[in-house]
């Protein structure tokens, strides 16, 4: 099957039922997408299909042929994942690390559809899981590109 | 005068009384009858009978109750609670001192088919025999063979139940025997093709489905055990899950469903529809996976020839669109998108056939809400086909979601994309997440040799 994944077609071989997840990491080597609980719970895992965040672990690959995925490896190619990345470095959020692939990735797609977020909407967005507790620097860094884009 | 007809009024009415206990303690303890009563037992039979046996073994599933997964094949153990006290499955491989090495052909068909132990004991119908009463000479034979001659004998003694005098008293399951179950074998009808028959047969018989989806009565028993019975597979509540109506209901039932997703369903573990889960998936791993594609299908056949009633179904479920997003602020409904949607959809369609929809879902239709709760709180087991664990499964949601919680979101569930189970209270869920616990995530196989 042929998957469009960063602007690149795949030529993928894989039973149908195979996690999105299992695809780019071992068959594409696209390691910036992290693999957390296996269980859509945490959040690692998040990618976007057609600008829409979902959980790579569930995501079933026969399910996202012909729409358009995004990684991580990908995500400054966006405007507002780039700006996305750079308040990232700005406030530091990242203490380990291993979410925040998918951290940046649901921000992306919440600042995409919904530029100027209320606390509760990046509350209700914002469920990826962190156990470092990075979860103030996180909000911090959307209400910052929420701003910057209102400046702009 | 008076005196004496009172002597003689009493002495009639105690002998009366004693041809009733007499009677009474014949029937209650009698050995039914058996076809192969007179027959001696034979030399070691055709390996081919054996492997039939195995097969009419998988057809009964008999494995589910009889083994644990790290015990020998058929040793027995499994606890099994019952409204009385806790009773165990008992040791069914050869061995002579502790399971059934002794039984002959006549004293394993008088367990099976009758539940009655060779030194004249009752089982408790736990064992499904009320079921596998319908069960062939031929498949009995076979059966016999396949544990005496397929099943390595193991000593491993049986443990005693733990229901107290005098309700352990074995003889009045006699009566109850007498009143709620038919002693004859599967009659074949002859206005039906021998399709219909073959499914009719498992499903009645060895596939004993009445078991959990027929409902039970005051007395525990089945309300119906054939076609016969308007409420035969009309769905039952059975150890915290609802088992739904196989009958044609499109909501609680197999109404939307066509033969070749009953096929799919009983072979993958998925269809369109649904994904096995709860009891099913014992049923689904041990089982019905093993059935063969003409079983299955005339399984499936039979299935569909059983009529809905929509008084007890109620108006047939159609899709409703709704707009969903992280924002909504109907009860439950932020939860649904935070942490059921990225499986289940935000559209509540699922994903293919690996993540069920639950717009249609039968546990968001049924008015009982005991499988949505059981699953949201406790997860699902693995589902193991064709020897591969499946890749995704329910987590189980009891330490994230407390009981108001699973309430709103199952609620909105329920009331969402033209569902119409209705509100699930915060009260069900706490009853339920005490009595239950979380699924393992260990794939679970139980081997039959």
């Amino acid at each position: 099957m042929q998957l469009r994944i960063n602007q690149t077609t795949y030529e993928v071989d894989a039973d149908a039922d195979t996690p999105l997840l299992w695809v780019i990491r071992d068959d594409l080597g696209l390691t910036g997408t992290k693999y957390g609980c296996g269980l859509a719970q945490c959040g690692a895992c998040s990618v976007l299909v057609d600008g829409a965040v979902v959980r790579a672990c569930v995501t079933p690959v026969a399910g996202v042929v012909g729409r358009e995925i995004t990684t991580i490896e990908a995500v400054e190619a966006d405007a507002v994942g780039k700006r996305v990345v750079s308040a990232w470095v700005k406030h530091q959020v990242a203490q380990c690390g291993y979410c925040q692939s998918g951290q940046v990735m649901a921000a992306t797609a919440l600042l995409k559809h919904t530029p100027h977020p209320s606390d509760a909407q990046i509350a209700a967005a914002m469920v990826n899981l962190c156990r470092c507790g990075t979860y103030n620097a996180i909000h911090a860094a959307v209400h910052d590109v929420a701003a910057a884009q209102e400046n702009a | 005068m008076t005196k004496s007809r009172l002597a003689t009024t009493l002495g009639c009415f105690a002998l009366l009384c004693l041809v009733i206990a007499a009677v009474l303690a014949w029937y209650v303890t009698r050995t039914p009858a058996s076809p192969f009563a007179a027959q001696a037992s034979a030399a070691p039979p055709d390996p081919a009978l054996v492997q039939r046996g195995e097969y009419v073994a998988r057809l009964g599933d008999c494995v589910a109750c009889h083994s644990l997964p790290e015990a020998a094949p058929f040793t027995g153990g499994l606890k099994m609670a019952t409204p009385l006290g806790a009773i165990y499955a008992t040791n069914i491989t050869a061995d002579r001192a502790t399971g059934i090495g002794a039984y002959s052909l006549a004293d394993f068909d008088r367990a099976v088919r009758h539940g009655v132990t060779p030194d004249g004991r009752r089982l408790y119908p736990a064992m499904p025999y009320p079921s596998y009463a319908k069960l062939s000479d031929d498949d009995i034979r076979a059966l016999y063979a396949f544990f005496m001659h397929g099943v390595s004998p193991a000593a491993q003694a049986n443990k005693p139940s733990e229901i107290p005098w005098p309700l352990n008293l074995r003889w009045p399951i006699a009566l109850w025997n007498g009143l709620f179950t038919d002693p004859a074998p599967y009659p074949a009808k002859p206005d039906q093709d021998a399709q219909w028959n073959r499914g009719a047969y498992i499903v009645q018989g060895p596939g004993h489905c009445g078991s959990c989806h027929t409902p039970r009565g005051l007395a525990f028993n089945e309300k119906g055990l054939s076609e016969a019975s308007k409420t035969y597979l009309a769905g039952g509540l059975l150890d915290g899950w609802y088992a739904p109506s196989l009958r044609n209901d499109p909501n609680t039932g197999l109404g939307r469903w066509n033969e070749a997703d009953i096929v799919s369903f009983l072979k993958h573990g998925r269809n369109r529809h649904a994904v096995v889960y709860g009891s099913m998936t014992e049923a689904f791993n041990n089982s019905t996976q093993f059935m063969s594609d003409e079983d299955l299908g005339a399984i499936a056949h039979y299935l569909k020839s059983l009529p809905g009633d929509p008084s007890r179904d109620g108006p047939a479920w159609q899709y409703q669109a709704s707009e969903l997003s992280a924002a909504s602020s109907a009860p439950g409904a932020h939860t649904y998108v935070s942490r059921c949607a990225t499986c289940h959809g935000l559209d509540g369609r699922g994903q293919a056939e690996w993540m069920p929809p639950l717009a249609g879902a039968t546990s968001a239709l049924a008015r009982e809400d005991a499988s949505a709760i059981n699953i949201t709180l406790n997860g699902s087991q693995r589902i193991v086909a064709a020897g591969v664990p499946d890749a995704y499964r329910m987590p189980a949601f009891r330490e994230q979601l407390s009981d108001r919680e699973i309430a709103e979101v199952l609620s909105f569930v329920r009331s969402t994309w033209g569902n119409h189970g209705g509100a699930v209270e915060a009260k069900a869920v706490g009853k339920l997440r005490e009595h239950t616990g979380p699924a393992s995530s260990n794939p679970i196989i139980l081997q039959m040799r």
